[in-house]
């Protein structure tokens, strides 16, 4: 008599914990890692919360997927390491897809194509980016971008300067203390707008990239539906949608200038 | 009651005492970091950093040039702000003030920045390296130049009656009287704040500057083995903070006199 009634005790509390861990594993939020220092893709708002194409996708991909979104505020070189130990779920932060990156986490399918700009100090002669791969010339790049391992590959003759801060860099240049910036074209684009007097850009892109959703290894069920979200969103016009709410000054000015522009 | 655990300070420890002590201090650190680590789901990459080596000496060479560089030229500037602040010529005294002042009350990120991007971008001054370590001296200086300046006046004015009653002119009181006491205080803090410089020169890392933080966050960037590019990192920097410490307890033993 007793132990049949342990017996269903025991299993009534596993029935009730474990209908509970499954319920709370269904709504535990989707942590993305993000770095919100790259308009207009990863942003903050007047307020200070996160907002911009990446954010958005990710609430949109979070809505998919039935659970609440959490943005976690990352610096870009922190990302694929918090994304390895667990902080964080998913990476959008405008990544691009490298095979060497690809050894340490997985990829989704790309979502966007862009690529590499110089953004030139003003008086700087070089017209491509083989021109600045001389002794004396100077290279800024930030700490783990794509800009930062090209340079470190392709430029072995110039000094590269690795600073932390797109901003940082941008400063470099217009002051002239630098010759070239290696970051994407939009961007590129951006500073250079602000910075007309003391700089100057070349905004075909010397290297081609395209961005992915950075997801932990191993974890195949998220980088299906993954896949699929990116697949069905651009069926349904999303990304053109996003265009148009973020990036829609940049493409007019783009297709005044005469340049390639993606989305 | 002095036991095998317990001893009153000051006196002699036995060895086997010391011994058993450390260990279990050892063990009881161990143990923590274990519990942590343990609960890290972290792949280990160590080949990829040792591929790399030859970064991290570059760059561990290069914060031992420059925290040398630093202290020397922060002691100096010490040295004579703290001399300054005591000054009879006013606007000497004030200057040396706003200095202390403005320097201690701003963070060094920001005297980095502001140094580099738009002081010495007016001079014309590029030699980042050069900008670096007179911000870190500068930055140094101010702190030493008010531990120096405690020191000095924490001299009793008794002292400096006898001086003058014995005929010693100002010069040679503070050379005789003054700075052989101040020294002796000095050293505890002098050498905390060594040690505070070494660990500093880490922030220069934002204007470029190649030393041993910016070539280990670099070599984390390319191969993503985010502790093993840190714990070589923290490693490092116990080695060049503890000779200094090191040197504070065998100059503390010699200037160890009753005053």
């Amino acid at each position: 008599m007793i132990f049949r009634l342990f017996f269903l005790f025991v299993t009534m509390t596993a029935c009730m914990t474990s209908g509970r861990s499954a319920a709370a594993e269904s709504v535990k939020p989707l942590v993305v890692g993000m770095e919100l220092a790259y308009p207009p893709f990863e942003m903050t708002d007047k307020v200070g919360k996160p907002s911009g194409v990446s954010v958005d996708l990710a609430t949109s991909l979070a809505k998919s997927l039935g659970r609440p979104v959490v943005i976690e505020n990352t610096s870009f070189d922190g990302l694929i390491p918090a994304l390895k130990t667990g902080k964080v779920d998913l990476v959008i932060s405008s990544m691009t897809a490298t095979a060497e990156r690809a050894k340490s986490i997985d990829f989704s399918d790309p979502y966007i194509s862009t690529g590499l700009c110089l953004l030139l100090k003003k008086n700087s002669g070089a017209k491509t980016i083989a021109d600045l791969d001389k002794a004396g010339a100077k290279i800024a790049v930030k700490k783990g971008t794509t800009g930062h391992i090209y340079a470190t590959n392709h430029l072995k003759k110039a000094h590269i300067l690795v600073l932390d801060k797109e901003s940082a860099a941008v400063l470099e240049v217009s002051q002239g203390k630098v010759d070239a910036f290696i970051y994407d074209q939009m961007s590129t684009f951006q500073n250079w707008q602000r910075n007309k007097a003391t700089t100057r850009a070349i905004l075909e892109p010397f290297q081609q990239e395209s961005w992915a959703i950075g997801i932990r290894k191993g974890n195949d069920d998220l980088k299906q539906r993954v896949n699929t979200f990116i697949r069905e969103y651009r069926a349904k016009g999303g990304f053109e949608q996003l265009g148009d709410r973020y990036l829609k000054e940049m493409k007019g000015e783009f297709k005044q200038l005469g340049f390639r522009f993606f989305l | 009651m002095n036991s095998f655990l317990v001893q009153t300070h000051g006196r002699p420890v036995p060895p086997a005492a010391r011994i058993f002590s450390w260990l279990l201090v050892v063990l009881l650190v161990a143990a923590l970091f274990s519990f942590a680590f343990s609960h890290l789901h972290y792949g280990w990459n160590w080949s990829a950093i040792w591929e790399y080596r030859q970064k991290f000496i570059q760059g561990w060479l290069m914060t031992v040039l420059i925290s040398a560089a630093s202290l020397l030229a922060s002691l100096l500037i010490g040295l004579l702000t703290a001399l300054a602040r005591r000054s009879a010529l006013l606007p000497l005294r004030y200057m040396s003030l706003l200095y202390v002042e403005t320097i201690r009350g701003t963070p060094l990120l920001v005297q980095i920045l502001i140094l580099f991007y738009v002081v010495a971008n007016a001079f014309g001054i590029e030699n980042r390296y050069l900008v670096g370590i007179l911000t870190l001296s500068l930055f140094a200086g101010a702190y030493l130049a008010e531990m120096i300046r405690a020191g000095i006046e924490s001299i009793s004015d008794s002292q400096l009656e006898s001086a003058r009653a014995i005929g010693l002119t100002r010069n040679q009181t503070y050379r005789y009287v003054i700075f052989p006491q101040v020294v002796r205080q000095l050293i505890p803090p002098l050498t905390g704040q060594f040690a505070s410089i070494i660990k500093d020169s880490s922030l220069l890392s934002i204007i470029a500057v190649s030393e041993f933080t910016l070539n280990a966050q670099e070599v984390n960037a390319f191969t993503y083995s985010t502790l093993e590019s840190y714990l070589p990192l923290a490693v490092g920097y116990l080695v060049l903070t503890m000779p200094v410490s090191l040197a504070s307890r065998i100059l503390e033993r010699k200037f160890h006199y009753a005053t």
